[in-house]
């Protein structure tokens, strides 16, 4: 057995050299994060080289929907391990500051970036976004400008779109029920089984179906949308409900809040202002996740309109948290979880 | 006298102590939380998607388990008791997908049989969304566990075929035909061994998370994770695991059921080598046949991952993504696993001795925690050390490998057990009578005698902790994640390429332990 423990010895040094020991406690900052880890990693990865300061990130699976990292948090609410949380909606960033988990930081980087995408609080800041578009196949017939496309008897079988239980289209959801009124939504989810709406796993799914043509439209991801662009496939993007007096796109920026009582706040400050900065924001533009950034000055990608040219949909972040979780059981049952 | 008796008492307990720690108090805890509220079971029991997850994971596990069999018992006579050429290489090869996490082979059918893979290349893209629907189902998790799995039916056929008694077979064979031997001699005595593999294959198709996670096919370990990392809700996470419970019990009840009261003599030493049946003229046709299965389940799939990945700009991606990932699996499985070597001679002994009061249910905990998906434990243990006063424990690597040891406890017993079996206890008894204290005997005796078996239990349990992925994905703490944990975070979005890549340095991660009992092998025979 002895060479078990010095095979088993050398490994350890190996990996524990792998894994940098947190030696100094100000050298570090540790990070739990739902943007997908493929784009935020190398985001982390520059600010450690320009800082010397290492990141220790938690990232999200696609099993958990982008709200495991949330509720770890709140698992860890007295006992906090996290400094920062890199939501990728807000919505979920807001739920932190109703159970006091997060604590106000307004960084200087993101005095330019609307206040709408900010809590007024400074209980998280929005930078780079996605906006909810609709992706149409080519060879459709009928170009849809609007969602309520999806309750049009002419779209009958022919749209498809996301569980609304799980990431961004619940949050379309609940933005769409705070815009339009609960007996509306209620409406609109009616007529999506009326209208045998396909509901697929993902937003990615729902693009694939319009890109194949199995499907002529879908609401998803700006991010999914360009990225079958990308690749070729014949979907057109449409910004739906831009006329006058119509609800808008929905923005979904990315949020960033400091925890309370985090082991590392000092570095959790500086990884924030790293986070919203311009610089930060051209590279989630230019990145394959081709987020919007929202501080003037910074290019878009270009298969997408700059936030200042898009009619953004008007709702109060905070309260859609509230409503998130009041349409929960609605949404369960329609989809008869 | 006394003191010895007492020095040994206090190490066996100790060790019993450690698996309660590790594994029963965890569970025990988050069992006494979620039964505060009642209302989580009879929502939760209550609910009719339950129900028909439940339904899918029980058609999933018995459609693997079946064809796992149908597939494996035949060719592990095949392979133990014929004359069938390249038999050392078939095994091999078709055993190969036991060394790695099931999902690396669903990537690997995802390159074959995907929206972008070989077969929508070749015969055109209508194809590839037929077969991508397929894969993305119940047909292709079937598919990828079965050949997953199929290893343990084969090796445990091959090993219970080789410990019959060849002169029981030749003696037969004097007065009737080999298909009669096989079916009356062969067959019957190696019959509980072939029913374990078979119990063995619907646990761990049952408590399989990463392949059909992947796959998109809600199974109760998936849901379980689901419930607890999207809803973060203990009770109903327990509630819903409940029924998982329920068949981890009726597994435990099989596998005694089975083989209560039975013991094997692996490693036949008569000094008869078995005579094989000969398969005269199928032999080349069958052996085609054979190769042409082993090329179609595994070779295509890994070929195809190898095809994609196999680039330096990927695997320069993967290492530069995920390097610390694999350094660290490799640290955590050899802690882990030398813990489970050191933990498994302990409790073999409390077994085998039946050296505390309560040597069976030691025995029962261990298995139960086998059959429990890792999505439960790890509930358990999050509950049970999320503390402050216990971050020493949670928000360090030891978390991790506190999982480990009470998820695989049973593996590096049970092997450490089968080397007791093998040894007499007379050894033990003389030099005890000669004066020698407890643990003078078992460090110099016990542990050296059954060197090869505590080898063995830690390269087995090191391939298991190396594999896993749903402990990691709980209960890695920040920045000290695994690679599986960060192929599974990485998929999403991630490229095709990368991901293959990944897969193949987890692949290239496997060899580590097989070379270690390659080199405890020669360092072994170079001491005789």
């Amino acid at each position: 057995m002895k060479w078990a423990f010095l095979i088993s010895g050398t490994i350890v040094v190996l990996a524990g050299c792998g894994a940098k020991p947190n030696s100094a406690k100000s050298k570090t900052v540790v990070i739990y994060v739902s943007e997908d880890q493929v784009f935020s990693e190398p985001i982390l990865k520059d600010f450690e080289k320009e800082t010397g300061i290492q990141v220790k990130a938690v990232f999200d699976t696609e099993e958990a929907k982008s709200t495991g990292v949330l509720n770890r948090l709140l698992a860890e609410k007295n006992n906090p391990q996290a400094d920062v949380y890199w939501a990728n909606e807000p919505v979920r960033a807001d739920v932190l500051r109703q159970q006091g988990i997060s604590t106000p930081f307004k960084p200087a980087n993101a005095q330019q970036i609307p206040e709408q995408f900010k809590d007024k609080q400074g209980y998280w800041t929005g930078f780079s976004a996605r906006a909810r578009l609709l992706v149409v196949n080519r060879a459709a017939k009928t170009k849809p400008a609007s969602i309520l496309a999806y309750v049009d008897p002419k779209a009958k079988g022919k749209a498809v779109i996301a569980n609304p239980l799980f990431g961004t289209t619940t949050v379309q959801m609940a933005a769409l029920f705070a815009v339009w009124g609960d007996e509306k939504g209620k409406q609109f989810l009616a007529g999506l089984k009326a209208n045998r709406v396909k509901l697929s796993t993902s937003n990615g799914e729902s693009a694939d179906f319009v890109g194949s043509g199995e499907f002529d439209f879908a609401l998803v991801d700006s991010d999914d949308a360009v990225d079958r662009m990308r690749h070729g496939k014949p979907i057109d993007i449409v910004y739906p409900d831009q006329g006058e007096g119509e609800v808008g796109v929905l923005i979904l920026p990315n949020a960033v809040a400091l925890i309370r009582g985090g082991p590392n706040a000092d570095n959790g400050k500086r990884l924030i202002e790293y986070l919203v900065s311009k610089e930060t924001e051209r590279k989630l533009a230019v990145a394959d996740c081709a987020q919007i950034p929202l501080n003037p000055g910074v290019t878009p990608p270009k298969e997408l309109k700059p936030i200042g040219q898009i009619r953004v949909m008007r709702v109060d972040y905070a309260n859609l948290a509230v409503k998130l979780q009041s349409i929960q059981p609605v949404l369960k049952e329609w989809v008869g979880y | 006298m006394g003191r010895l008796l007492i020095s040994r008492q206090i190490t066996l307990w100790t060790a019993v102590a450690v698996l309660i720690i590790a594994g029963v108090l965890p569970l025990c805890l988050v069992l006494a939380t979620s039964l505060a509220d009642v209302g989580n079971y009879t929502s939760t029991l209550g609910n009719a998607r339950i129900w028909r997850i439940f339904r899918t994971s029980l058609v999933l596990t018995v459609l693997t388990t079946v064809l796992a069999g149908f597939a494996g018992i035949p060719l592990g006579l095949l392979f133990a008791r014929t004359d069938l050429p390249m038999r050392r290489v078939l095994t091999f090869a078709l055993s190969m997908p036991l060394l790695f996490p099931p999902y690396i082979l669903a990537v690997g059918w995802y390159e074959v049989l995907g929206r972008g893979g070989l077969l929508a290349q070749w015969a055109g893209s209508p194809v590839g969304e037929v077969t991508s629907r397929w894969l993305f189902g119940l047909p292709g998790a079937v598919l990828v566990l079965t050949t997953a799995f199929l290893p343990v039916v084969l090796l445990l056929t091959m090993t219970y075929v080789n410990a019959v008694n060849p002169t029981l077979e030749q003696a037969a064979r004097l007065f009737s035909g080999w298909p009669a031997v096989i079916r009356s001699i062969t067959i019957p005595l190696a019959a509980p061994g072939v029913l374990l593999s078979l119990v063995l294959v619907f646990l761990l198709t049952m408590g399989e998370f990463g392949a059909p996670a992947f796959l998109r096919v809600t199974v109760f370990p998936v849901a379980t994770f689901t419930e607890l990392t999207a809803f973060y809700n203990f009770g109903a996470a327990t509630a819903a695991a409940l029924p998982l419970v329920a068949v981890a019990l009726l597994g435990l009840t099989m596998e005694q059921r089975v083989l209560r009261g039975k013991s094997f003599q692996f490693g036949w030493d008569g000094g008869r080598e078995p005579s094989l049946l000969p398969l005269g003229r199928i032999r080349t046709p069958l052996c085609l046949l054979v190769t042409l299965a082993v090329l179609l389940v595994v070779a295509l799939p890994l070929g195809a991952l190898v095809f994609r990945g196999l680039s330096l700009a990927a695997l320069g991606e993967a290492w530069d993504r995920a390097g610390g990932s694999a350094a660290r699996s490799l640290g955590y499985s050899a802690v882990s696993a030398t813990a489970l070597a050191g933990l498994g001679f302990f409790l073999a002994y409390v077994i085998h001795r039946r050296a505390v009061v309560c040597w069976r249910w030691v025995d029962a905990a261990m298995l139960f925690l086998f059959t429990l998906p890792g999505t439960v434990i790890g509930i358990g243990l999050i509950a049970l050390w999320n503390r402050r006063s216990t971050n020493w424990i949670y928000a360090t690597p030891a978390i991790l490998v506190i999982g480990y040891v009470a998820q695989y406890a049973v593996i590096g017993t049970r092997i450490i057990l089968a080397g007791f079996a093998q040894t007499s206890s007379a050894v033990e008894e003389a030099a005890e009578v000669a004066g020698a204290g407890w643990f003078r005997r078992v460090f110099g005796i016990l542990v050296p005698i059954l060197g090869p078996s505590i080898t063995m239990s830690w390269v087995v349990t090191f391939l298991f902790c190396l594999r896993d992925v749903s402990l990691p994905l709980l209960l890695a703490p920040p920045g000290y994640d695994t690679l599986t944990a960060r192929t599974m975070t990485l998929m999403a979005n991630g490229s095709a390429e990368l991901i293959a890549a990944l897969c193949l340095l987890s692949m290239s991660l496997t060899a580590v332990p097989l070379i270690v009992y390659g080199a405890a092998r020669r360092m072994g025979s170079k001491a005789t």
